[in-house]
């Protein structure tokens, strides 16, 4: 019994991370109806300017901001370089921008960082505690809180401010939002701010686990997706669920069927979920005047 | 300015006429990216070993002294890179052989043009087995008659034969293996079942896991280990997996020895790892601990031409070092540049070489294709069990130790 509770745990904790970048999915789709193909590349950068930012004496504490700010300029370069353009035009270009803006991050990375995996230093302990016969380490919980504080302040933020109301406007109608005096233009360029910002906040959250390298968020993006689809592109407490439920689910699998199956269960899910509710478990259904 | 030229040209000419009087080896390597301290330390063990040989005036080939000239290409442990850096090796002037390679992809795709051409190739550090067994007979394929490539480098098959006798001269009778799901990892696994069988069946192999690269979560894999009753895990992969499996072993509690390949060197290994890599075993043909005076000699000399306090990859160093030393015996045995008599010279070395790592007496014998030991320098007895112990790889077995000692005497 304790086996099932130390898998789902340990799966769960990972899940989180699959949710939070799911998350970054989710911002930029609810007011863009676009999302970055590159946001495992944005992970990745962020988690090396934050590795480079305490290497050169930054303190953890004062890393994690400066780290999550240059997060927030990254996105809003995406959103610049990638998105804009494509928007006003209402073509899908965005879909190949950001691959490319993807593809020349992970060169640029592999041309300044290296392609080595460097370990991430933490003053938080990876010595495990104990609880109920399971193990867990304070990194891995550090994930835990810091997943759910980051969603729950820009839920927060989404729902009691000025801007996080235009966010919401725009969200629920675009045109009718513009027709109210919001700027639609500038509430784009907040999400893929805070889409950026999640995405710094993913990198130092998980580093300490996964190490920083090129690739470190090639196997966690396709997670992410998945997570995003199940879920419905809408719902922010939905991705939070998909991704405890999935990340448990990954490790059971590996435990009881073997663990060539881990990516199974995902993947069942994914084709269940596009079969059957296209719009995600938590998803709202669109309806779309013609 | 027209000095200037005068004197470029000049310059240019006499290296030509140098070019001519000296002995051109090629050194290949990933020199970047991740194998990259396996390639650079390589590159700069068989350097030091061409530095002291120029020093005293090179080699005497037909009663004229010639220097080696090294040619750098750097496969960067890219397949297509390889094949096309074997390509234009294959049809260089003049090239007496090739030393390098770390990765048995880049071998794979690469040694085929220098055989077909004759040119001779020591492999080193590659350690994957299909290096070599790849022109050996096969059931439903001869193997090649005539052979250019060597290796010089502690082959898979030894070192699995090592972790397995490891683990039965530790009394464990339960073992997990666990490996990386690329054909480096699976084969590795096989290699491990083999030895089991063939060291008779002591050990009971208790859960066979694995994992993808790029997975950091490995607690199902280890818990299955832990419920099993595994009192060690025997693993092939590499760095930054093999990291992930340490630290995991530690928050589930598996406080068991983790043993395999020669990976469990790599700094990506050890650094990830951090304590949690302490106690690790692996088998090492070099041990950067100056326990001799030839080993202390290379490691101040490393150390000093390249100003570093310890050697990325002291293995691949080593094995660099001693393979330019073999490699220029043959040359000083054949009396000739040609790079087939090198081959043939390499075949039949009379006189021992002193390495740092041993005294080479015959490493190598002419080509049987039944048998790929023939083409192959280490045996059993050149390789120690290493110990991991604070970021640093140290003897495990003291024995070992003592056995290279009284070597050397």
């Amino acid at each position: 019994m304790e086996v099932i509770f130390q898998l789902g745990v340990s799966g769960a904790l990972m899940g989180l991370v699959y949710a939070l970048i799911a998350y970054g999915f989710q911002l930029t789709f609810a007011t863009s109806k676009s999302i970055n193909f590159g946001q495992g590349e944005l992970v990745m950068l962020s988690a090396f300017i934050s590795l480079t930012l305490q290497n050169v004496g930054l303190p953890y504490w004062l890393m994690v901001p400066a780290g999550l700010m240059c997060g927030v300029l990254l996105g809003l370069v995406v959103e610049r370089v990638a998105v804009r353009l494509a928007l006003e035009q209402k073509s899908e270009g965005w879909i190949l921008m950001t691959i490319i803006f993807g593809l020349f991050a992970f060169s640029a990375a592999e041309n300044i960082w290296g392609r080595d995996d460097h370990p991430f230093p933490t003053p938080i302990s990876s010595e495990p505690m104990h609880f109920f016969g399971i193990s867990v380490t304070p990194v891995e919980l550090s994930v835990a809180i810091g997943v759910l504080t980051v969603m729950g302040l820009i839920e927060l933020f989404k729902r009691k401010t000025l801007w996080g109301k235009a966010f919401e406007a725009v969200s629920a109608d675009r045109d009718a939002a513009e027709l109210m005096g919001i700027s639609a233009k500038r509430t784009i360029m907040l999400s893929y701010g805070l889409s950026g910002l999640v995405a710094a906040m993913a990198g130092i959250l998980v580093s300490p686990i996964t190490t920083v390298g090129p690739t470190m968020a090639s196997a966690l993006i396709l997670k992410a997706f998945a997570v995003a689809v199940v879920a419905g592109l809408d719902s922010g407490f939905g991705v939070v669920i998909v991704g405890l439920f999935l990340g448990a689910l990954e490790s059971l699998a590996s435990f009881y069927i073997g663990s060539g199956w881990r990516e199974a269960p995902g993947l069942i899910l994914l084709i269940l979920a596009l079969a059957m509710k296209p719009s995600g478990v938590f998803g709202k259904v669109s309806i779309r005047k013609v | 300015m027209k000095k200037i030229l005068l004197a470029t040209l000049l310059l240019g000419f006499s290296t030509q006429l140098f070019a001519a009087d000296s002995i051109k080896i090629a050194i290949t390597g990933p020199f970047s990216g991740g194998s990259a301290p396996m390639g650079v330390s390589m590159r700069d063990g068989a350097m030091l070993a061409v530095n002291e040989i120029n020093a005293a005036g090179g080699i005497s080939v037909g009663g004229k002294k010639m220097k080696i000239e090294i040619i750098e290409r750097d496969d960067e442990a890219k397949n297509d890179r390889g094949a096309l850096i074997a390509q234009e090796l294959a049809s260089m002037d003049g090239l007496s052989g090739v030393i390098g390679s770390v990765n048995t992809g880049v071998v794979l795709a690469g040694d085929k043009h220098l055989q077909e051409k004759g040119i001779t190739k020591i492999v080193c550090p590659a350690a994957g087995s299909a290096s070599m067994t790849q022109w050996a007979d096969k059931a439903d394929k001869p193997g090649v008659k005539d052979l250019s490539i060597f290796r010089f480098a502690a082959s898979d098959g030894i070192q699995a034969a090592m972790v397995v006798e490891e683990a039965i001269n530790r009394k464990f009778t339960n073992v997990a293996i666990i490996h990386d799901a690329t054909n480096y990892g699976v084969s590795g696994r096989d290699d491990l079942l083999n030895q089991i069988k063939l060291q008779g069946n002591k050990l009971n192999v208790v859960a066979t896991e694995k994992f993808n690269i790029g997975d950091k979560d490995m607690t199902a894999q280890l818990l299955r280990a832990k419920t099993a009753g595994a009192q060690a895990v025997l693993i092939w992969g590499i760095g930054p997996e093999l990291a992930a499996v340490a630290n995991n072993m530690d928050k589930i509690g598996l406080k068991v020895p983790l043993i395999g390949g020669w990976t469990l060197s790599m700094s990506n290994y050890i650094d990830n790892a951090g304590k949690n890599a302490n106690g690790t075993l692996t088998p090492q043909t070099f041990i950067e601990e100056p326990i001799t005076a030839r080993a202390k000699r290379f490691i101040d000399g490393y150390h000093k031409a390249y100003h570093v306090d310890s050697i990325p990859s002291p293995m691949s160093a080593a094995e660099g070092y001693d393979a330019m030393l073999v490699f220029a015996a043959a040359v000083k045995q054949a009396q000739s540049t040609d790079t087939k008599k090198i081959k043939l010279a390499l075949e039949d070395l009379k006189d021992p070489v002193k390495g740092v790592i041993a005294t080479w007496k015959h490493p190598y014998s002419k080509w049987n294709p039944a048998d790929e030991q023939t083409h192959e320098a280490f045996r059993r007895e050149n390789v120690v069990m290493g110990m991991i112990m604070n970021g640093r790889v140290v003897f495990a077995n003291e024995a070992d130790k003592q056995r290279l000692i009284k070597q050397e005497k």
